[in-house]
């Protein structure tokens, strides 16, 4: 079944060559398009969001006052990072359901068969998320802006949420993507969502990991994405700092690292397999 | 509560009637049956003025191409829609206003079987008996028994879900038996099925009928229709274009039909010799129909005629009429799916 | 079962057919069987219902742990908060649940089967809001139990427990109602999408989160007004410090009361509307 040139060859990095640019862009636009298609997804991911900052909002601001709490003039400030967070979480699961369709149809196998590189294909199907996960973030802060929103870390802030957004759909969405390939089946993806949604909540995305407790509290320390938040959140109600810009891209890149790999990983071996 | 001599008695529990049809009453009728979708310009008639009325003991059938209207006319004498016009009445009871009635008394299996794939056979049919109202102590018998009628025993503690599309039709004809109904629906109840299916359930339709069951049975095939109908009515855009005996509507349409085959250029010529033995009929692709008015004798002078005017005759074939003749004669096309 | 009736004349008469009539109680009893069955023969949607209202409370509780230390608060643990609210959560998708699974008999064919049968109308509303109801039951004993596990206590003892019971029967009565409506009307996976929206939204526009005295702003006009804040005021009743009176009673029993007839009327009207498809 191996050729001759071995699949892990054909992986290492992506050829510059102009076809292969070329196909990349022509599925980065119709996953792109894609999106678009489907409001009654995408919805939820920037509906439920904005949703929760709202009610938190009106629920949590006399608990800013609490002790372990950062300074910040409304919960809302606080809130931006969570709702980013969150949303891209939510959104991030469209392009894998969409891409465990394409492998039920039978679309993928065709676009195996395609002069493409196989992370090229990764990264098509990846674009369209991408896009949308900066997208959304930019959403997320001019829609709160009216309501009160300030960014301490002013432009740069905002520049560095945007790419921070864009690589966390980027991780997330390969890591949905190595699902959908694994198991071929869109239920099986939708059933991994609520997993995501654990990890959200055991993290810092609502509340300070100062005022919890006890195990849940130890669960919080250790979860990238706490620490992934409080990097959006200090751009937000702190400033913009070197620590701040780390913590929002660099987290997002190191799990986006590991998650290509495991897609990649996960597509060599379904090809293998065949 | 219609029908003379109807009585109510209490065994247990249950309240019992019975129902006796005199044989005054038809087991289906319907008079001018309209089912309307829709309003002004963009009104669909799917079922424009339709009457029916079958008798007591007889297997009718209902023929008709998609969408002609025969499901939505089965579905509003079941009492799964409402007509938007017209009278319905089934086992002497009105569709509309002793709905539940009615359903006491019919059995139906529709075009797709309405089965529940998580269930297993068996536990179908117990709910089915439960819906039904039969005494408890029947459940288990009951089921057992249909379950061997339609040959499913075996795989009666199975999940429908399992089950090969046969299957689900057998399990959706046994679910539709299940209080002995004495009327029964079937729409559509062959499609898809393998000849031999097909020909065990048309025994078994017989079997139901010699019992004493009315059977009202849609069909796209026009060999079903003839095999066991004593009557048919043939429905086309929401009306009924013939109704009668297959033998007697046959015999209307009188003359055999001569299929010629010839050239593509030669064509119109052809049509017009044709048309002087009689009148020409709708034929499948690259063929032409004439009814032999003459009757099978002009056949060699069709020949000589044609060949007189220098037209090759590539293929001939001689047809008695058949319920294909009578469906083209009333609607102007062919059935599809009719055997040929 | 049948015989040929021969009168005295000796004519043939049509085969008699004994038919009994179809009694409520035993066709909603027999749907309500088969709901269950059909809900337990599904892990992959019946475990994350049992999950989810037990993650909920666990994670509100220890992700908002802080929000007991506010002065006032009526209660020191925040798992006898965030319990209540897993549990109105839980049965309300336990009747919402209904309304999926009608869905897909609507869609696979099934319910012709049953609107086929003489089984009274009402039975095919009733026989599944009895399942949910039983789920519900289900659901809130196990979200009591776990939330016990991880730190909760009711304040009030056993008398305690039952409000909590009610809201959630309660709660799924509504659901079933609403869900049924929906699917009846849609016939199709929208009806789902607008069920859990807006089931979502009535749950969280109120005391969910906090209590009233520390929202602020256009939150706290909505809970005011949201006859749901009532019902989940009545599912916490057995786990706040304060005690419990017929005044913060009277009220979730009123929305519930009012609510599931409006939303089984829904139904039923729904279930009429089939009819004209």
């Amino acid at each position: 079944m191996t050729t001759v040139e071995s699949p892990a060859a054909a992986t290492r990095g992506i050829r510059l060559d102009p076809s292969s640019l070329a196909q990349t862009w022509a599925m980065s636009k119709r996953s792109t398009l894609a999106l678009w298609r489907q409001p009654s997804l995408v919805v939820p991911s920037l509906i439920f969001p904005l949703f929760f900052a709202a009610l938190g909002t009106s629920s949590f601001s006399r608990a800013t006052a609490l002790p372990g709490f950062p300074a910040v003039d409304s919960y809302l400030d606080f809130a931006l990072a969570g709702a980013v967070v969150q949303g891209i979480l939510f959104g991030s699961t469209v392009g894998a359901t969409a891409l465990a369709t394409d492998i039920e149809n039978g679309f993928f196998d065709r676009l195996l068969s395609s002069p493409s590189t196989r992370s090229g294909i990764i990264v098509g199907r990846m674009a369209g998320g991408m896009v949308f996960g900066g997208a959304q973030t930019l959403f997320f802060i001019l829609v709160l802006l009216p309501f009160g929103l300030s960014v301490k870390g002013g432009i740069a802030g905002v520049v560095a949420m945007i790419i921070g957004g864009t690589v966390l759909a980027l991780a997330v969405g390969a890591l949905m993507s190595a699902m959908a390939i694994k198991t071929g089946s869109s239920e099986a993806v939708q059933g991994a969502f609520p997993l995501l949604f654990i990890a959200l909540f055991f993290s810092s995305a609502f509340f300070p990991r100062e005022t919890m407790s006890g195990v849940y509290g130890t669960l919080a320390d250790v979860n990238p994405i706490s620490h992934l938040v409080e990097g959006f959140r200090d751009l937000t109600i702190e400033g913009f700092s070197g620590s701040a810009v780390i913590r929002a891209i660099l987290i997002p890149a190191g799990l986006a690292v590991l998650t290509v790999a495991l897609a990649l990983r996960t597509l060599n071996n379904r090809l293998g397999a065949r | 509560m219609t029908g003379v001599g109807a009585s109510v008695h209490r065994i247990g529990s249950i309240v019992w009637h019975d129902v006796l049809m005199p044989d005054t009453t038809l087991p289906i009728v319907a008079e001018g049956l309209q089912r309307h979708f829709g309003s002004g310009d963009d009104i669909v008639k799917a079922v424009d003025g339709v009457d029916l009325r079958i008798e007591q003991g007889e297997i009718f059938g209902f023929l008709g191409p998609n969408g002609a209207g025969k499901s939505t006319t089965v579905r509003m004498l079941t009492t799964l829609l409402r007509p938007t016009g017209g009278v319905g009445r089934v086992a002497g009871f009105d569709v509309v206003s002793q709905a539940n009635e009615v359903r006491r008394n019919i059995g139906v299996a529709l075009q797709d079987a309405a089965i529940d794939p998580l269930m297993t056979g068996a536990e179908l049919l117990k709910l089915q008996a439960v819906l039904y109202g039969l005494p408890k102590s029947q459940h288990a018998a009951k089921a057992g028994e249909l379950l061997e009628r339609v040959g499913l025993t075996a795989a009666g503690d199975r999940r429908v879900g399992t089950y090969s599309g046969g299957m689900r039709r057998r399990l959706d004809l046994a679910l539709s038996l299940i209080h002995e109904p004495s009327v029964l629906f079937l729409d559509e109840p062959t499609t898809g099925l393998d000849p031999m299916s097909r020909i065990s359930l048309w025994e078994e339709i017989r079997r139901l009928n010699n019992d004493g069951t009315t059977v009202m049975l849609t069909t796209q095939y026009l060999e079903e229709a003839d095999q066991l109908a004593e009557r048919i009515a043939i429905i086309d855009g929401g009306k009924i274009v013939r109704k009668g005996r297959p033998a007697e509507l046959k015999a209307e349409v009188g003359s055999p039909t001569l299929f010629v085959s010839v050239d593509a250029s030669a064509s119109e010529h052809a049509s017009a010799l044709l048309a002087s033995f009689g009148d020409l009929r709708p034929s499948a692709e690259g063929t032409l129909g004439v009814g032999l008015t003459e009757g099978p004798s002009a056949v060699s002078n069709v020949v000589r005629t044609l060949d007189e005017a220098g037209i090759t005759v590539r293929n001939l074939e001689l047809r008695e009429p058949s319920l294909d003749d009578v469906f083209a004669e009333a609607t102007g096309y062919r059935l599809e799916g009719a055997d040929a | 079962m049948t015989a040929i009736d021969q009168n005295t004349t000796g004519e043939n008469r049509a085969p008699v057919r004994s038919v009994a009539v179809t009694k409520t109680w035993p066709a909603s009893v027999g749907l309500m069987r088969r709901s269950l069955v059909n809900i337990t023969r599904l892990p992959s949607a019946f475990i994350p219902s049992i999950m989810m209202p037990i993650f909920q409370s666990i994670a509100f509780s220890g992700t908002f742990f802080a929000i007991t230390k506010i002065p006032g608060f009526p209660t020191d643990r925040s798992i006898n908060w965030f319990l209540p609210l897993g549990v109105i959560m839980g049965c309300g998708f336990a009747g919402i649940g209904i309304g999926f699974a009608t869905i897909k008999d609507l869609e696979g064919g099934f319910y012709d089967r049953l609107r086929l049968t003489p089984a009274p109308r009402w039975s095919l509303v009733s026989g599944p809001l009895l399942a949910a109801m039983f789920r519900a039951v289900l659901v809130t004993l196990i979200v009591l139990v776990v939330g016990v596990l991880f730190g909760a206590r009711p304040e009030h003892g056993a008398l305690g427990i039952i409000p909590l019971f009610v809201a959630g029967v309660g709660i799924s009565a509504i659901g079933t109602g609403w869900g049924l409506g929906l699917a009846y009307r849609f016939g199709d996976m929208r009806a789902a999408a607008i069920m859990q929206l807006t089931f979502f939204l009535i749950i969280f526009l109120t005391e969910a989160q906090t209590p009233l005295f520390i929202m602020e702003g256009w939150l706290e006009s909505v809970t005011r007004v949201n006859p749901f804040n009532d019902v989940i005021r009545l599912s916490r009743l057995g786990f706040l410090e304060q005690p419990m009176t017929w005044n913060d009673t009277w009220g979730g029993l009123a929305a519930i009361a009012g609510f599931s007839v409006l939303t089984l009327l829904f139904a039923r009207s729904g279930l009429k509307r089939l009819s004209n498809n």
